[in-house]
């Protein structure tokens, strides 16, 4: 005996009673209330009923034969489908053991027999609207906790809820996997104990030291990275955390730590790797450089072999004179230690070539070194002129006032500094002028010097944009096209930048850019430009 | 007439060079005269310098090959050392085509070096030598009367002296007379070293 009355979406309640004109009375009062009514006649058919159509509200006679409401009622408890239900019981019996006993297995109200029809409605819509709410609330639940899990289980990063003691209260999955337990070991267990104190190897200081151990005693949160943790068959491994405090919503009372970690020994495996492969590309810039300063020495033969026979002569031909004073009858003491003098002058001059250049072909680089702008341009201008014995206008060094030290590779700067002056030599040679080299250095904004190299030669091809700094480019008739891409190698090094400029009235300016000693380390290189 | 004074001119822009240069060839008794540049030697450069030039064939500006030519140009007599460094064996194969007298590298040793200039400084002796005698028989030449110097013309073509003196018409006394005189003012008794003489200058003679 059942029947659908109204939308499936409204509240559905069934009406249970052995005697039909009971059910009917009852049926007449709530039928087009907006409810589903669902009758039967007895205990069986409503529990039948009950579990499949999860009725909000059941009107449940108690005197039935066979299944007493009561029992039917205890079943319904039992079963959890039915559980939630509102039990409503119905009768005569209007004594207070009834009542407690209906409440006592669960029953929500009581209404007695003869009913007022009033009274039904009003407590059918009561008993509807809060079993509705509370099925909403329910199901709202299940489905913020399943996604909660569902977050919690998908995450790869491991997470412990811990107490203030540091005794874990919760581990997702991926907390288990990492660590090597079991998910339902790890709760009760004691973090630190676990993953430190107790391990094959503990830390040797003390627990204020241990992880975490801050965060659950003083509330502070941490992050580190690199730190090892122990796993459960004893290994290690390299972990990287992060530890908030919990905080008890009403007065901020330190209730634990939430710790997110993850396992980093193989992240750590590709930093080393990356670091080696860097180290790699460096050392062989390193050798290309050398090689090209080799290759510069090359072509200064000459200009160098020029360099130390002058003060080799001078030196030979003031030891002869000495030799003629020592012979002559009369020996003038004053002139010979004059001229001797000389000779050691010279031997000096001839050493300071050699030094210069020996510090130049020095290998491997020497490393980063905070320099000295004026001296490093001096150096290299002396060192220039080895080879530009045939440049009338010679070199024109101005530096700033304010420009400041720089940090950088001392031999590797004087490579770039000495390829860009000799270039603009030659290009100032070959066009017949007489005009220095002009070399400048300058500040450009605060973290970065400018040195500039500017030449009064034909100036650069049209396609110098394109090509100047690729490998194997050259507009020179005996160039390799290596001085120019190894220069923008070895300035990128240093943090710098390079490049050049066409010059309005022809010739060709190049400049580069180091970071200054003091600067904030910012790479000289524009945002805006790319390689 | 060969007693002219000789000078080492140096050349050369390396001031430690140039001093001890200076005082080796001094202590070896030489004149010398030095120079920082090419130009400012080309600047006080004349006809009557003596000597040889020591050249550093590198210098900035004027190099020593660029001097080499001015001077070729103003007909210089001045024998060239070029001073070479290592490396410059071309430039210095250039430059004896030239015209140098030779090169040396640097270092070089002394004995080698003054050996060079001394070579030098005789070879201008010789062309200075050559030149003065040259000069003196055209001062020679000049003296002759036009008369005197067409018979001479005939004389060293061959002419005897009667078909001289039937070509010019005139007697073969006079012509005799004629010829005696340009023997004494050429300051010669024969005919074959008259003949040597008029010839050896007849590139100056007809440069006039």
């Amino acid at each position: 005996m059942t029947e659908t009355v109204s939308a499936p979406t409204e509240a559905t309640v069934l009406l249970v009673d052995d005697n039909p004109q009971n059910l009917k009375v009852l049926y007449e009062t709530l039928k087009d209330k907006g409810y589903r009514l669902l009758i039967a006649n007895d205990g069986e058919k409503a529990l039948e009923l009950a579990h499949r159509n999860h009725p909000e509200v059941i009107l449940l006679d108690i005197m039935m034969p066979e299944m007493d409401g009561w029992q039917v009622c205890e079943q319904l408890k039992a079963d959890p489908v039915t559980a939630d239900s509102a039990v409503v019981f119905l009768s005569a019996l209007d004594d207070v053991d009834a009542k407690v006993k209906g409440f006592a297995l669960g029953g929500a109200d009581y209404i007695s027999k003869p009913f007022q029809a009033q009274e039904v409605i009003a407590r059918v819509r009561t008993h509807a609207r809060v079993i509705k709410l509370e099925r909403q609330l329910q199901k709202r639940n299940r489905q913020l906790e399943s996604d909660q899990s569902r977050i919690l289980n998908a995450i790869s990063e491991g997470i412990y809820g811990l107490d203030a003691r540091g005794n874990i209260i919760f581990a997702n999955p991926a907390a288990a996997l990492i660590t090597g337990y079991h998910a339902d070991d790890l709760v009760g267990q004691n973090f630190f104990k676990l993953h430190f104190v107790d391990a094959p190897n503990p830390a040797d200081s003390g627990e204020e030291s241990l992880p975490v151990w801050m965060t659950c005693h003083q509330g502070v949160a941490e992050h580190e990275r690199g730190v090892t943790m122990h796993r459960a068959d004893g290994s290690t491994f390299a972990a990287e955390y992060r530890a908030t405090p919990k905080l008890e919503g009403d007065n901020g009372k330190l209730r634990g730590a939430v710790v997110v970690f993850r396992d980093i020994t193989a992240e750590l495996e590709n930093e080393r790797a990356l670091d080696e492969a860097r180290e790699l590309v460096q050392e062989q810039r390193d050798q290309l450089a050398h090689a090209s300063r080799l290759s510069t020495m090359g072509e200064m033969a000459a200009g160098v072999a020029h360099e130390v026979n002058q003060p080799l002569t001078a030196i030979t031909n003031y030891a002869r004179v000495a030799r003629r004073m020592m012979a002559a009858e009369t020996l003038d003491k004053e002139l010979l230690a004059e001229t001797l003098g000389k000779i050691e002058a010279q031997s000096h001059r001839a050493s300071e070539v050699i030094r210069r250049i020996r510090r130049f072909m020095k290998k491997p680089a020497a490393g980063k070194e905070v320099l000295s702008i004026p001296a490093l341009l001096e150096d290299t201008r002396q060192f220039a002129e080895v080879d530009m014995r045939n440049n009338e206008g010679g070199i024109e060094i101005t530096v700033a006032d304010d420009v400041p030290e720089v940090l950088a590779d001392p031999v590797q700067v004087q490579q770039v500094a000495l390829n860009l002056i000799r270039n603009a030599l030659e290009a100032t040679r070959s066009a017949g002028a007489a005009d220095p080299v002009q070399v400048s250095a300058t500040m450009m904004g605060e973290n970065c010097v400018r040195i500039e190299v500017t030449d009064h030669g034909i100036g650069l091809p049209e396609d110098a944009e394109e090509k100047l700094f690729l490998p194997f480019y050259t507009t020179k008739e005996d160039g390799m096209g290596i001085g120019l891409p190894m220069c923008r190698s070895l300035v990128q090094a240093q943090g710098g930048d390079i490049g050049f400029e066409r010059q309005p009235e022809g010739g060709a300016r190049f400049f580069f850019t180091l970071p200054v000693a003091a600067g904030s380390g910012a790479s000289c290189v524009p945002a805006s430009q790319d390689d | 007439m060969t007693d002219i004074q000789q000078t080492v001119y140096v050349v050369e822009d390396d001031e430690a060079v140039r001093d001890s240069l200076e005082l080796l060839l001094k202590s070896d008794g030489k004149t010398v005269k030095t120079y920082e540049s090419a130009t400012a030697f080309l600047r006080e450069f004349s006809d009557a310098m003596a000597g040889c030039i020591v050249l550093d064939i590198r210098m900035p500006g004027m190099d020593g090959m660029e001097l080499q030519k001015k001077l070729n140009e103003r007909h210089s007599l001045l024998p060239i050392i070029f001073v070479t460094g290592h490396g410059d064996v071309p430039m210095a194969v250039d430059a004896m085509k030239e015209g140098a007298v030779d090169f040396i590298q640097k270092p070089y040793r002394e004995e080698a070096l003054l050996e060079k200039i001394e070579a030098a400084l005789a070879q201008d002796r010789e062309q200075r030598k050559s030149l003065g005698e040259k000069q003196e028989i055209v001062r020679r030449i000049k003296t002759l009367t036009p008369r005197e110097a067409e018979i001479m013309d005939r004389m060293i073509a061959g002419q005897a002296n009667k078909v001289i003196a039937i070509e010019l018409d005139i007697s073969q006394r006079t012509v005799e007379i004629h010829r005696s005189r340009v023997m004494h003012k050429m300051g010669t008794h024969s005919l074959a070293h008259l003949v040597r003489m008029v010839l050896s200058v007849k590139d100056l003679i007809d440069a006039r």
